[in-house]
C-alpha cells in the first residue's frame, strides 16, 4: 500500500525527527519516504505468526557487566571535545 | 605464507616508513582511501575505517557533524592490534557513517585504483583502496548491510565479515547496533586469519561479544539461491557461471535452492537499519563531540536542530524514514514485523548453511562508473545491496573474494557460512588462492 503523507504529517515528522530541511532537502526526502515505506510494504506478504522478532541475529549470552563506578583514565581528553567550564560540560539550556 | 610473516622476514631498512607515507600521500590526492595519515615507525601497517575510534587522532566517520572529534581511548580492536606489534598507518574514508554502498555520501569520495572513473564501493571505500594500493598492510573494515563484501569486490581484495558478536564493537562509532560487524579487508585469506586471530573474543567493554566455538566446516557442498542471483546483469551472471563451472571442477558440489523470503531481506533490513540509526544519531547534539555549536543561549530542540543541519542529506533521509517506521502507530506494522522476518530468514538460512556454503554474485552488477553511481535514486541504491544484505541481516560469517577481471576491473563472489563457520571460510579462500592469483595495479611499499 503507497502511504501518501500529507503536508501536516510530514511536518509532523520533520518536528519529531528536530530537522530543519531546505526546501529542496524537504521535496526530496519526502518523495523518497514515500518510496521507501511504499517498497516496505512487500513485508506484509509474509506471514510471520508465531515468529519471534530477533532483537540480535545470533542470540546473546546477556553478559551483564558489574554494577560498578569505573574510573575512565582519561578524563581531559574526553572534555577536550567540548566546551568546558571548570571541568563540567557546557551545553545549552533545557 | 602470510604476507605478514613475509614483511617481518625482509629488510625494510630505516627509511622505509617515510617512503612509504610520502608514496601514499601523494596517491592519496588522486584516490582518497585515508582522511588521515598517521605517523608509522613500526610495525606491519593497519589501517583503520574512520567510524573506529584511534587515540589522539580525528575520528570522524567521513561527517562534519564530528568534525574534529578526537577520542581520548582505542577501540579494543586498535588496542588489541597495537599490543600484537602491528603499526597504526591511518583512517580510511567511507560513506558518512556507513550509509551508502558506492563510497560517494562524503566530501571526498574514495576512487576505484583500477580505474578512477569508477566507485571504490561502500561504505568501507578507504579500506578497500588501501589494501588495493599497499603491498603489504591489513584494514580494519566494519559492515552493516554489505560494506565490507563490495569495496572488497570492485577494489579486487578480499573482505572477511566474521560472525556478529566475534570482534568487540567498543570504540566503533554505532551506525545499527543489531548489525553493525566489525572485519577486516587483506590481500589473502591469509593475511585475514592472522588479523582475526589477534581482534576476536570476548571484552568487558561489549556485552555482545563473545568467545563461541567456532566450527570448521567444509561439506564441500555450495548452494547457489535463485534469489541471490535473480536480477543479476547478464555480464555478471556469465562471469558467475563460469565460477560455478570452476569450483564443480575442483569437487565441490553445486546444488540450487529457491528461498522466496529472501526477497524480503532488503525491506526487512532497511527498516531495522534506519529504525536503529536513527535512534543512534541522536547523540549527536553539538556541544560533545567535536563539533562545537556555541549558541548555548538557544533552547535545546532549537540548539539540537541547528546540530544537525550538519548531516549530509543520506543521514537526514535515513533518520527521517527511520523516525516513521518507529513511530508508535505503525511501529508493528514495520519495525516488529521486520524483526519478525529477520528471525524467519535466520532459521531458514540456518537451515540450509548447515549443510554447505551459499555463494552468490556479490553486486547484481559491475563496478558502475561514478558517474552511473551518482544517478541512481535512493531506492534503486538500497535494492543494489540485496545480494550483501542477507547473510548481514542474520549475522552469518561471509567473504568476498575475486575471481576474474573481465575488461580489466575485478569482479567478486560472497561466499557465506553458519555462525561461528568464520575458520571455514577462512579455509576456503586458501583453498581458492592455491589456485587463482589475484592482480593488483599498485604495490606501495614493496620490498
Amino acid at each position: 500500500m503507497l502511504i501518501i503523507m500529507d503536508e501536516m504529517g510530514f511536518e509532523r515528522l520533520l518536528k519529531i525527527c528536530r530537522l530543519h530541511l531546505t526546501v529542496e532537502e524537504a521535496e526530496k526526502i519526502r518523495k523518497d519516504l514515500e518510496e521507501v515505506v511504499a517498497y516496505f510494504g512487500v513485508l506484509d506478504e509474509t506471514d510471520t505468526d508465531g515468529a519471534e522478532p530477533a532483537y540480535h541475529p545470533v542470540e546473546m549470552l546477556q553478559l551483564i557487566g558489574d554494577d560498578r563506578e569505573k574510573e575512565f583514565e582519561n578524563k581531559e581528553g574526553l572534555l577536550s571535545n567540548a566546551k568546558t567550564y571548570r571541568f563540567y560540560l557546557v551545553g545549552p539550556n533545557v | 605464507m602470510s604476507s605478514i610473516s613475509e614483511f617481518y622476514e625482509k629488510d625494510r631498512g630505516e627509511d622505509y616508513y617515510n617512503r612509504l607515507i610520502e608514496e601514499i600521500g601523494g596517491l592519496n590526492g588522486k584516490l582518497n582511501a585515508f582522511n588521515a595519515i598517521g605517523s608509522i615507525s613500526e610495525g606491519f601497517p593497519f589501517s583503520v575505517k574512520d567510524n573506529i575510534c584511534v587515540k589522539g587522532i580525528e575520528t570522524t566517520a567521513s561527517s562534519k557533524m564530528l568534525g574534529s572529534y578526537v577520542p581520548p581511548f582505542n577501540a579494543t580492536v586498535v588496542e588489541r592490534m597495537l599490543k600484537k606489534g602491528f603499526g597504526f598507518l591511518g583512517k580510511t574514508n567511507m560513506d558518512e557513517f556507513g550509509f551508502g554502498s558506492f563510497g560517494l555520501n562524503c566530501a571526498k569520495p574514495a576512487r576505484n585504483p583500477f580505474n578512477e572513473k569508477y566507485v571504490a564501493g561502500g561504505s568501507s571505500s578507504g579500506a578497500a583502496v588501501a589494501t588495493s594500493i599497499l603491498k603489504y598492510h591489513v584494514a580494519i573494515a566494519e559492515s552493516t548491510g554489505g560494506s565490507i563484501s563490495t569495496p572488497a569486490a570492485f577494489c579486487g581484495v578480499v573482505g572477511f565479515t566474521p560472525t556478529y558478536g566475534t570482534i568487540s564493537r567498543y570504540g566503533l562509532i554505532d551506525y545499527a547496533n543489531s548489525l553493525d560487524k566489525i572485519g577486516i579487508m587483506a590481500r589473502s585469506g591469509d593475511d585475514a586469519r592472522e588479523v582475526f586471530d589477534v581482534v576476536r573474543g570476548s571484552d568487558g567493554n561489549d556485552a555482545t561479544c563473545t568467545d563461541p566455538d567456532y566450527h570448521d566446516r567444509n561439506t564441500g557442498n555450495i548452494f547457489v539461491i535463485d534469489e541471490l542471483t535473480n536480477g543479476a546483469s547478464e555480464e555478471v551472471m556469465r562471469e558467475f557461471s563460469r565460477l560455478l563451472d570452476s569450483l564443480a571442477g575442483k569437487g565441490y558440489r553445486i546444488e540450487r535452492k529457491s528461498l522466496k523470503i529472501l526477497e524480503k531481506a532488503v525491506a526487512s533490513y532497511y527498516v531495522i537499519a534506519t529504525a536503529e540509526a536513527s535512534t543512534n544519531l541522536a547523540k549527536y547534539t553539538g556541544f560533545k563531540y567535536g563539533l562545537k555549536n556555541d549558541k548555548f543561549y538557544q533552547k535545546y530542540n532549537d540548539f539540537f536542530s541547528d546540530a544537525r543541519e550538519n548531516f549530509g542529506i543520506e543521514a537526514k533521509r535515513r533518520i527521517a524514514i527511520g523516525t516513521f517506521v518507529r513511530g508508535a502507530s505503525v511501529k508493528d506494522r514495520y519495525y516488529v514485523k521486520a524483526l519478525k522476518v529477520r528471525r524467519l530468514i535466520i532459521n531458514e538460512l540456518a537451515g540450509i548453511l548447515k549443510d554447505g556454503f551459499i555463494l552468490n554474485p556479490v553486486m547484481p552488477i559491475k563496478t558502475p562508473s561514478i558517474e552511473e553511481a551518482e544517478s541512481l535514486d535512493p531506492l534503486t541504491s538500497y535494492k543494489a545491496d540485496m545480494f550483501t544484505i542477507p547473510p548481514n541481516l542474520c549475522g552469518f560469517p561471509h567473504v568476498s573474494f575475486t575471481y576474474a577481471y573481465p575488461d580489466g576491473m575485478p569482479i567478486g563472489a560472497q561466499l557465506t557460512a553458519g555462525h561461528f563457520d568464520d575458520y571455514a571460510l577462512l579455509g576456503f579462500l586458501k583453498e581458492w588462492e592455491s589456485g587463482f592469483k589475484y592482480r593488483f595495479r599498485y604495490d606501495i611499499g614493496a620490498l
